[in-house]
């Protein structure tokens, strides 16, 4: 391991502070017990507790999960296809990437409510479709990096020359290699469809942030804890995940 | 346009360029030393975790503040040990400047996010090049780094403008209405039972902050453009 | 100003648990174009980039003329420089480019555009001077690269794989004009390839690396005919390893007895090192000691691959209007034309 830059380990020392002291706060906030005094689990154990904890984390979980499957479905054949095709239209696809972060959420809600004919708006289901828009800034970035690093119109000219076709030659050839970028990928989708609020809250839908926020109202601490949960478990996971998740270049530099 | 809307764009704008300006620096900083010094695995996870943070908001994002920087909050009893009592004045973290510190929680991230690819793009080449034809890293950072980095660092602060600007839920969270911000506005009439003027002041409101957002974008592409020449691999 | 020589002494560089460079040893003249050549990994780049300073030896010095410029910084050592690809700055046009080291140096403006446009003449891309990098082709970046580094007059010129990624035929021409101006310019070069056809075609001596080491240097015409290992014998060019013999000084092969040149303490069985265009292949009626497997014809020559009784594979370079009737399956008859060989411990 190569010894560490003097100012890359004081940028990482200051990120650090400034991401994990109001973590840590607030963590240590969720463990005080007001009534006995000293810390304890109190509140956590409270939140489990809550029949509603479960539907909410579930309802949220399988949103988010079929988030990422239409984020993985849409966005892979279509980059690939991007990234071989050597589309002309391939900066411009870029740019509508960034789109999303920059539509106010707001905004988008307001559209989505206008325009959505009237049975999609009556399902839960148009959730996953909106947040898939509002993670693909993230998404798209993920997946161009890893797509980018990797020599593709050699390993799909190989393996279509070997008799798979476009299926097969994502699924059991591209993906292997890009493997890393697709954790990011599911990493991100999940996490940004678990906690987002703004949208699901104005299209009067409920799912785990919207139920911690009117949780917030009678139990201060209790939503407290929950909102750590619901941050910090993914925010850990994830980072595991990425850490683990194999490293592989096809050619080093030389 | 009447009160309190006027107020509302003047205030989202205000916070989307304050936010931004504090974040852009500092995140373009940070992506430096990340992208150029740190090992693959470090880029990596720093990149999810920002994806992560990027993203916080809400309520959650609120708590955290209201523990480390509300006024019982250990941060604050940190620093009145040490003489600064930073709720002496009138500050509270409803404010604006309240917003705006807890608004760098996901602004900086995002500029890490945003701001990466540029300084991924800069070739070893060119540094080494240009230490070679007499360059001191002062002049290779005058004459070639910033210039070729300066376009992408606005085309970021856009964004960020973007994303301060349009934030709904933390300001939702941290204030009680008393200040006047579009987004919130905006969801305050659709909220509940609404009249049909309310949602039509909705829909406008929203029309005026894509188109605000737009002008964010816009050049955002054009920049994006541009540097695309000498930026691909 | 004028060139001056360049040393390295005793040089040793690790990265991690490699040694890149093993007490490497180095000296290139006056105006010599010395080109270091080898495989990927061999520690050629290395060197290079341990004389311009881009990389930091673990031990050992470098010396420009007498002076030791060991631990100067890369941005003092007045060394030009070309990379293999993309240098060149993209926010800047090519003469600004080309000026770029004498701006560095403090030369006013329009002495230094000028000198910019003098050496873009050199090279043929004066009209090009107000256009930008990604306008021009690789070869035409190359050369405005190789302008920007004599601009400022260097003492000495360093190449890095500088035609690995341009085209075959960009490539003859631009090593040619590389040779061209280095010669014009008296220039102390050291060229670092992997390519041992461009080596050879103009370097003054040619110096192979293996492993870190430098295994043999001397002019290419030395290392062709007498390789001082097995390793440069198998590097630059073809050759041959026929199993043979060695007694009383002598091998035997197709027949003939030859002189056994030895350079250490070869004896026993031995393989013998000959070029293909030492060794003839005759059509034959009777038995004939190969047969031939596949003749390749290039133009002016074939080569003609046979394979022996025992099973070793010949390879023999002859002109191609002698070898009209050799066909694969055919019996010939395998001669060789010197009357001394190389051999090789087995």
């Amino acid at each position: 391991m190569r010894k560490l830059n003097p100012p890359l380990a004081i940028t990482l020392i200051v990120l650090a502070l400034f991401v994990f002291i109001p973590m840590i706060s607030a963590f240590e906030f969720s463990l005080r017990t007001p009534g006995k005094g000293g810390y304890g689990w109190d509140q956590y154990l409270w939140a489990i507790r809550e029949e509603e904890f479960f539907y909410y984390i579930i309802r949220s979980g399988w949103l988010a999960a079929l988030t990422v499957a239409i984020t993985l479905i849409v966005l892979v054949p279509t980059m690939t296809w991007l990234h071989l095709s050597k589309s002309s239209i391939r900066p411009f696809v870029d740019g509508i990437s960034l789109l999303p972060l920059v539509i106010p959420v707001v905004a988008f809600a307001v559209g989505a409510q206008i325009s959505f004919p009237e049975f999609v708006q009556d399902t839960v289901l148009e959730l996953p479709f909106l947040y898939f828009v509002l993670a693909l800034p993230y998404a798209y970035r993920t997946l161009d990096i890893g797509l980018n690093s990797i020599p593709l119109k050699t390993l799909t000219e190989a393996a279509r020359s070997a008799g798979a076709n476009w299926w097969r030659t994502i699924i059991t050839v591209i993906i292997p290699v890009i493997k890393s970028a697709v954790v990011g990928t599911v990493a991100i989708t999940f996490a940004l469809s678990l906690g987002e609020y703004t949208l699901t809250v104005l299209l009067h839908w409920d799912t785990f942030p919207t139920w911690v926020t009117f949780v917030a109202q009678e139990n201060i601490l209790g939503a407290i804890a929950i909102s750590m949960m619901s941050l910090v478990i993914p925010f850990l996971v994830l980072t595991a995940l990425t850490l683990v998740a194999p490293e592989r270049s096809t050619q080093g530099r030389k | 346009m009447q009160e309190p809307y006027r107020s509302g764009f003047f205030n989202s704008i205000k916070i989307g360029l304050y936010s931004a300006a504090i974040a852009a620096i500092p995140g373009a900083v940070a992506a430096y030393f990340i992208e150029s010094r740190g090992p693959v695995k470090l880029r990596r996870t720093i990149s999810v975790m920002s994806g992560v943070l990027a993203n916080t908001g809400g309520v959650p994002l609120a708590f955290m503040f209201y523990a480390a920087l509300g006024i019982q909050g250990q941060l604050t009893k940190v620093l009145k040990f040490f003489g600064w009592d930073i709720y002496a004045g009138r500050f509270s973290l409803g404010t604006f400047l309240g917003l705006l510190i807890v608004y760098l929680y996901f602004q900086l991230p995002l500029m890490i996010i945003v701001f990466s690819p540029a300084i991924v793009a800069l070739r070893r080449e060119w540094s080494e090049a240009a230490r070679n034809l007499g360059a001191n890293q002062l002049n290779y950072w005058i004459k070639i780094g910033i210039p070729l980095l300066f376009p992408s660092f606005i085309a970021s602060f856009l964004l960020l403008f973007a994303s301060g600007f349009s934030a709904y839920a933390t300001a939702n969270a941290l204030t009680i209405g008393d200040i006047a911000l579009t987004p919130l506005q905006i969801g305050g009439l659709l909220d509940g039972n609404v009249s049909a003027s309310q949602i039509n002041l909705g829909k406008a409101l929203g029309v005026v902050m894509i188109v605000i957002s737009a002008f964010a974008v816009i050049p955002y592409l054009a920049i994006q453009r541009r540097s695309a020449r000498w930026q691909k691999r | 100003m004028s060139s001056k020589s360049l040393i390295l002494r005793n040089i040793s560089k690790r990265f991690g648990n490699v040694n890149a460079l093993d007490n490497f040893n180095l000296e290139v003249g006056v105006g010599e174009l010395v080109a270091l050549l080898g495989p990927s990994g061999c520690g050629k780049t290395t060197a290079l980039r341990v004389v311009a300073g881009l990389e930091h030896q673990d031990a050992g010095s470098v010396l420009v003329g007498d002076r030791d410029i060991s631990q100067i910084p890369a941005h003092k050592r007045n060394m030009g420089m070309v990379f293999q690809a993309y240098s060149l700055f993209p926010n800047l046009t090519v003469e600004e480019n080309v000026a770029f080291g004498l701006q560095m140096r403090k030369v006013n403006k329009s002495v230094r555009l000028k000198k910019a446009h003098e050496l873009l003449d050199l090279v043929g891309l004066d009209s090009q001077s107000k256009r930008f990098t990604h306008q021009l082709s690789g070869g035409q970046q190359q050369r405005v690269a190789l302008a920007r580094a004599l601009a400022f007059e260097p003492e000495i010129l360093l190449l890095d794989e500088p035609l690995s990624a341009l085209d075959a035929q960009v490539r003859v021409n631009l090593r040619e004009e590389i040779r061209r101006l280095q010669l014009s310019l008296g220039t102390t070069t050291l060229f670092v390839t992997h390519d041992q056809e461009e080596a050879m075609a103009i370097s003054d001596r040619v110096g192979v690396m293996n492993n870190g080491v430098l295994e043999q240097i001397d002019t290419p015409d030395a290392l062709y005919n007498k390789p001082a290992s097995s390793f440069v014998a198998s590097f630059v060019g073809t050759m041959n390893r026929i199993p043979a013999h060695i007694t009383d000084g002598m091998v035997e092969i197709f027949g003939s007895k030859i002189v056994a040149l030895k350079r250490g303490n070869e004896s026993g069985k031995v393989h013998a090192l000959i070029r293909p265009e030492s060794i003839s292949v005759a059509a034959t009626t009777a038995q004939g000691n190969a047969k031939v497997l596949t003749r390749s014809f290039m133009g002016a020559s074939s080569n003609i691959i046979c394979q022996t009784e025992d099973g070793t594979i010949v390879q023999s370079l002859m002109t191609s209007a002698s070898t009209g009737d050799l066909l694969p399956g055919s019996s010939v008859q395998l001669r060789v034309l010197s009357s001394e060989v190389l051999v090789a411990n087995v």
